[in-house]
């Protein structure tokens, strides 16, 4: 029998029973069975190619359920991040060495090879939980609080959210607030910005301990247009304030003519950079715009879920995101959803490829790719199904592909011919486990 | 006021005796009494005893009523008639009639498994714990009087093959609740839950607490019951908790399908249901009941919030 017969069985039953009892009937119906645990659990593998980034993660979200609608959320999340990441250096013809984050020891990197900080270890540790309950007939409101610990970064948050349905519950208009505050101690301190990468041992250009502060501030409204179709849409506002820097991050100072990183002498017995570095540095504030819209449309149990994101930052860094998901049921247990994300960016005002010694210092620079000039596209399928036990599982597989340019008016000389934005390919593998 | 008190009251209606009692326990009123062979409860959060008697009184008139007209167990009723004409036609009351009418309607969504022509068939089978599984002679023989299609139903009259009955007993308790919750609403009075037999509906959610709590009953291997909470609605559930037969290590549930006239096989041991009323409720539990094992899959399609126990 096909979804649309089944369906229609309801729907008959509905009008006939009203038809038997006359139009008395006017409550619809309101239960749950309580008190109950679900559980969401996830396996997250996130492989980029080559030595860079793989993170193994599991998560698990649980609820309890209370009566009136209440609800208590904990969740616990536990990733671990091995590989390599570019440091913000350009490729040489010659092999480069560089003092490692924690000043105590250096490696190199051979002739026409992208450098790669390949110390990039780390473990993370991140608690949430959340309490939701309606207020009166017509609202809910949520609170909660986050707290992530890495080795060297230390989050603590708070967040809480408001929601009012009008209109007989088919509009929903919420405001949401998070502060989130950070402290961040990188391995070896955190260099003071554009203070040149130094020998081994020398620990003269590190500050102390930093922090950063995150205010998010969410409105939205969502609508339910006919039975098939809902729409939402969002603006958030996001203040960060502090040390915003990454501190693993350099620039190459190089030659106003050649392009090439200059040299640096070492002294006879010492380790130290062969080239001459720069740490990074970024703006004390980052203030980014974004607006969010999303549409849900069910034709006939399969679910289009399409949304767009359009980001802007102070930071001159314009986004754009469109994700589209498609789900299709087979049988009465099992679906099939196929995942399309696109990503655009343009770079940050301050990004930049490398450091000429022919001009004055720029106010703020940064290698980081992330801040540059790429275009990203993720694609992907999920399949999931419902267990005999009533549980869900679900297997997603999806390939991540980035490519990215330099502007052309900062690549110098010998810079011209090389590959400075080299692509990047991820592969993600996620398993998840609802009960 | 004693926080347990007791009233009952008696009334000669025929040769059986029908009471209510009334009990004062967990800052409501409960109103207990017999009909259509299932312990009957009104609890109500009515302030004075004599709301929740007037209240209880109303509930359970609607239900000896219903009882009265629609039981083939009564002598002189509609149904009576109905079973008892031999062939001939018989005019029915509105209410009968539209009984009639969603009976065909759900005899057509079952795609003719839903058939209030079937309750002969318990000439055959006697779901009481034990072994006694009929032959298939004896199946085969009560099945010629079973099929709705032999029944010639032209709003008011009703015409069929002489020997056949017709049993509402599928449908009755269910449509008693949603009568008197129904009837309760029109009175506007004090929050209250009809209950009939752990089939039941709400007159509208209580004040202090917000929702009713309902224990739906755990199966015969003690598994713990589950609670719910119902503001709206209704609930009912279908099961075999303890009728069943069990044969051979073969547990025959006792949803017969009317076209083989055998237990449906692989059906769950109980569902429960919630939704707008008790009817649809009831009659949607017992459709995916027919279903078998495929009671969950159908229950999923329909979007509606189930319990299911196999």
């Amino acid at each position: 029998m096909s979804q649309k017969e089944t369906h229609s069985i309801s729907v008959a039953l509905a009008a006939a029973t009203c038809t038997l009892l006359g139009s008395g009937i006017s409550a619809t119906v309101d239960a749950q069975e309580e008190p109950a645990w679900d559980f969401n659990t996830s396996l997250l593998y996130y492989g980029e190619d080559g030595d860079r980034v793989k993170d193994f993660s599991v998560s698990a979200i649980a609820r309890r359920m209370f009566i009136d609608d209440r609800y208590l959320t904990l969740g616990l999340t536990i990733d671990g991040l091995t590989g390599a990441t570019p440091s913000g250096a350009i490729r040489q013809d010659v092999a480069q060495t560089f003092t490692r984050p924690s000043g105590n020891a250096a490696y190199s990197v051979a002739a026409g090879v992208l450098p790669l900080d390949d110390t990039f270890k780390d473990t993370r540790l991140a608690l949430t939980a959340g309490w939701q309950q309606p207020v009166g007939d017509t609202s809910q409101v949520s609170v909660g609080a986050s707290a992530s610990k890495e080795y060297d970064y230390l989050h603590l948050g708070v967040n809480a959210k408001f929601a009012r349905d009008f209109n007989q519950r088919n509009t929903t208009v919420s405001a949401g607030i998070a502060l989130s505050m950070d402290s961040l101690d990188p391995v070896g301190g955190a260099p003071a910005p554009f203070s040149p990468m130094l020998d081994v041992g020398d620990t003269s250009n590190r500050l102390g301990d930093q922090d950063k502060d995150v205010l998010d501030i969410v409105l939205g409204v969502s609508q339910v247009i006919s039975r098939d179709l809902v729409v939402q849409a969002n603006y958030s506002y996001s203040k960060s304030d502090g040390y915003l820097t990454d501190p693993y991050k350099v620039l190459s100072l190089v030659d106003g003519t050649s392009g090439d990183t200059l040299l640096r002498s070492i002294a006879p017995g010492v380790d130290g950079p062969s080239h001459q570095f720069l740490f990074e540095s970024r703006p004390g504030e980052r203030t980014k715009h974004s607006i969010f819209g999303q549409a849900k449309y069910y034709m006939n149990g399969k679910v289009l879920d399409a949304s767009y994101r359009y980001m802007s930052d102070d930071w001159e860094i314009d986004s754009h995101t469109v994700d589209l998901r498609y789900r299709i049921p087979f049988g009465a247990n099992r679906y099939l959803e196929p995942h399309l994300r696109f990503y655009t960016q343009t770079d940050a005002e301050f990004y930049r490829l490398s450091i000429p010694d022919s001009l004055p210092l720029p106010g703020h620079a940064s290698a980081d790719y992330r801040l540059g000039n790429f275009d990203a596209i993720t694609a992907g399928l999920k399949y999931g199904w419902r267990t005999h036990n009533d549980n869900e599982m679900s297997v997603r597989i999806e390939g991540y592909r980035q490519t990215g340019s330099v502007p052309a008016d900062q690549l110098i000389g010998n810079q011209v011919s090389r590959d400075n934005f080299p692509d990047l390919n991820a592969i993600i593998v996620q398993f998840g486990y609802r009960f | 006021m004693p926080s347990s008190y007791s009233l009952v009251i008696a009334s000669s209606q025929g040769q059986k005796r029908r009471e209510i009692r009334l009990e004062l326990a967990e800052d409501a009123w409960h109103g207990r009494f017999q009909a259509m062979g299932s312990p009957c409860e009104l609890v109500c959060e009515a302030k004075k005893r004599h709301e929740a008697l007037e209240l209880t009184e109303l509930v359970a008139g609607e239900a000896w009523r219903i009882e009265d007209k629609f039981s083939r167990y009564r002598a002189g009723n509609v149904v009576h008639r109905i079973n008892t004409a031999g062939g001939r036609a018989v005019e029915v009351d509105d209410e009968t009639a539209d009984l009639l009418d969603f009976a065909v309607t759900l005899y057509n969504l079952s795609e003719r498994r839903f058939d209030i022509t079937s309750g002969v068939l318990r000439r055959a089978w006697h779901f009481d714990g034990g072994d006694r599984v009929p032959s298939e002679n004896i199946v085969s023989d009560v099945l010629r009087l079973v099929g709705w299609h032999r029944a010639d139903w032209r709003r008011p009259f009703l015409q069929m093959p002489s020997g056949m009955e017709i049993d509402l007993g599928g449908i009755g308790k269910e449509y008693a609740v949603d009568r008197c919750a129904g009837l309760l609403r029109e009175q506007g009075s004090s929050a209250c839950l009809v209950n009939f037999g752990g089939d039941l509906a709400v007159s509208r959610a209580p004040e202090g607490r917000r929702s009713w709590k309902v224990a739906v009953e755990g199966d015969a291997e003690g598994e713990p019951a589950h609670l719910i909470d119902l503001k709206q609605g209704a609930l009912a559930t279908s099961g075999d908790a303890r009728r069943y037969l069990l044969k051979d290590g073969i547990r025959y549930s006792h949803i017969l399908d009317p076209m083989t006239g055998w237990p449906v096989p692989d059906a769950p041991r109980s569902i429960t249901i919630a939704a707008d009323t008790c009817v649809e409720a009831g009659m949607m539990s017992t459709l995916a009941m027919l279903k078998g094992a495929q009671a969950e899959p159908f229950l999923r399609a329909q979007d509606v919030v189930f319990w299911c126990r196999r």
